[in-house]
């Protein structure tokens, strides 16, 4: 394959009244991923496309693309990966389109925000003002530490069938992130963000479908999380969930460990005197 | 009521219906006598065991019905508002239609 033919999506709000696809064709090299093909387009042959990117390794989370019909991470998907050599690249789906490629991740921040993903504590004052570590084991860590994974990238929420449908469906990302926290046991603030995802567009409009799961690029599996959410949020209104026990912290060490001197400059500096 | 009493419900519901419409078919169908004849209905009707169990397979068929119908109708971005409306019309028709189903084996009975 020496060229690679681009069918993507503009839109500008301005002029258009619905977004069309614009056709572009690139010359193709080994390795090259779909954000690579982007970059090309908007140095070589049209600086006005719109699109979000930024580490370009999978880690920020905003390069989320429809792309030939999938939310995938445009940084992360390799041209050869998809075994075609027409590439079609939209927004994502079931957020609203802002320009091009860009769509509007406000809801997603908004219903991440609403569940509280933050670890919650009796009393606020070690949170605010620290005076050490909390404890945790590693086997405590390895109950959610896939949920933590998450970049908030929203390929679960475009990929989700019941969003598509009711845009007030908390969604996958919001909710696992729920059961993130609450099943970190140096949280105590599970009760209250049950109360947030316990509503009628709460966690039990999740079917699971499993689409969130199978776009998920960091392996978080939200599917899964959303199910321990149920069973947490279950066992809490049966009142057979153990009550938190506020962590417990760790002292600072009373010696602290002597610094690392400094090495001497390998170049004199300059005599700025003279 | 919260969301998660209703699902609760909503399993124990259909963990009832299988209990109780499988003892129905399982008895009727292979006790002895053809479970549609004339006398076989009449006594059915008469005994206060089966009055219970169709009043079961009725409750529990009711519930997990119109709290399924609640849960698609739910999909469709309705507000609280509408919610409200949706509830109330699913009690207070539910329970219409459940007084006049539960005449048939109380008339029996
Ligand atoms: S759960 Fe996965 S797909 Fe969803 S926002 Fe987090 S990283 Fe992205
Ligand atoms: S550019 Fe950061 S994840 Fe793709």
């Amino acid at each position: 394959m020496e060229k690679v033919t681009y069918r993507v999506q503009r839109y500008d709000p301005d002029k258009d009244k619905k977004p069309r696809i614009q056709e572009f064709v690139i010359p193709f090299r080994h390795g090259m991923t779909v954000l690579d093909g982007l970059i090309y387009i908007k140095e070589n042959v049209d600086n006005t496309l719109c699109f979000r990117s930024s580490c370009r390794m999978g880690i920020c989370g905003s390069c989320g693309m429809f792309i030939n019909n999938l939310p995938r991470l445009a940084c992360h998907t390799p041209i050869e990966e998809l075994k075609k050599d027409t590439i079609t690249v939209k927004s994502l789906p079931n957020f609203p389109v802002v320009r091009d490629l860009v769509c509007d991740l406000t809801s997603l921040f908004a219903k991440h925000k609403s569940v509280k993903p933050y670890i919650i504590e009796p009393d606020m004052t070690e949170i605010e003002k620290p005076t050490g570590e909390f404890l945790q084991a590693q086997a405590q860590l390895e109950e959610f530490v896939q949920f933590a994974y998450c970049i908030k990238c929203g390929l679960c929420m475009a990929a989700c069938p019941t969003l598509a449908t009711d845009r007030h469906f908390l969604g996958p990302q919001p909710l696992t992130q729920a059961y993130r926290y609450s099943a970190d046991r140096r949280d105590c603030g599970a009760k209250e963000r049950f109360k947030m995802t316990d509503t009628p567009h709460g966690i039990w409009l999740c079917h699971l479908a499993g689409a969130c799961s199978e776009v998920c690029p960091k392996g978080v599996d939200p599917a899964f999380g959303q199910q321990l959410l149920k069973r947490a949020m279950f066992s809490d209104s049966l009142r057979l969930r153990k009550k938190p026990v506020p962590p417990s912290v760790a002292k600072p060490p009373a010696e602290k460990k002597p610094r690392v001197a400094v090495p001497e400059f390998t170049i004199k500096k300059p005599n700025t005197k003279s | 009521m919260r969301e998660v009493h209703l699902k609760i419900l909503q399993y124990v519901s259909a963990v009832g219906i299988f209990f109780f419409v499988g003892i129905h078919l399982l008895v009727s169908h292979f006790s002895s006598g053809s479970p549609t004849s004339w006398a076989s209905v009449v006594s059915r009707a008469t005994s206060s065991g089966w009055f219970a169990i169709y009043i079961f397979i009725l409750v529990f068929g009711f519930y997990h019905t119109l709290n399924g119908l609640r849960t698609i109708i739910l999909e469709f971005s309705l507000s609280q508002r509408a919610i409200k409306v949706l509830d109330w019309t699913l009690v207070l028709g539910g329970l219409a239609v459940f007084g006049y189903a539960i005449y048939i084996p109380v008339q029996g009975f």
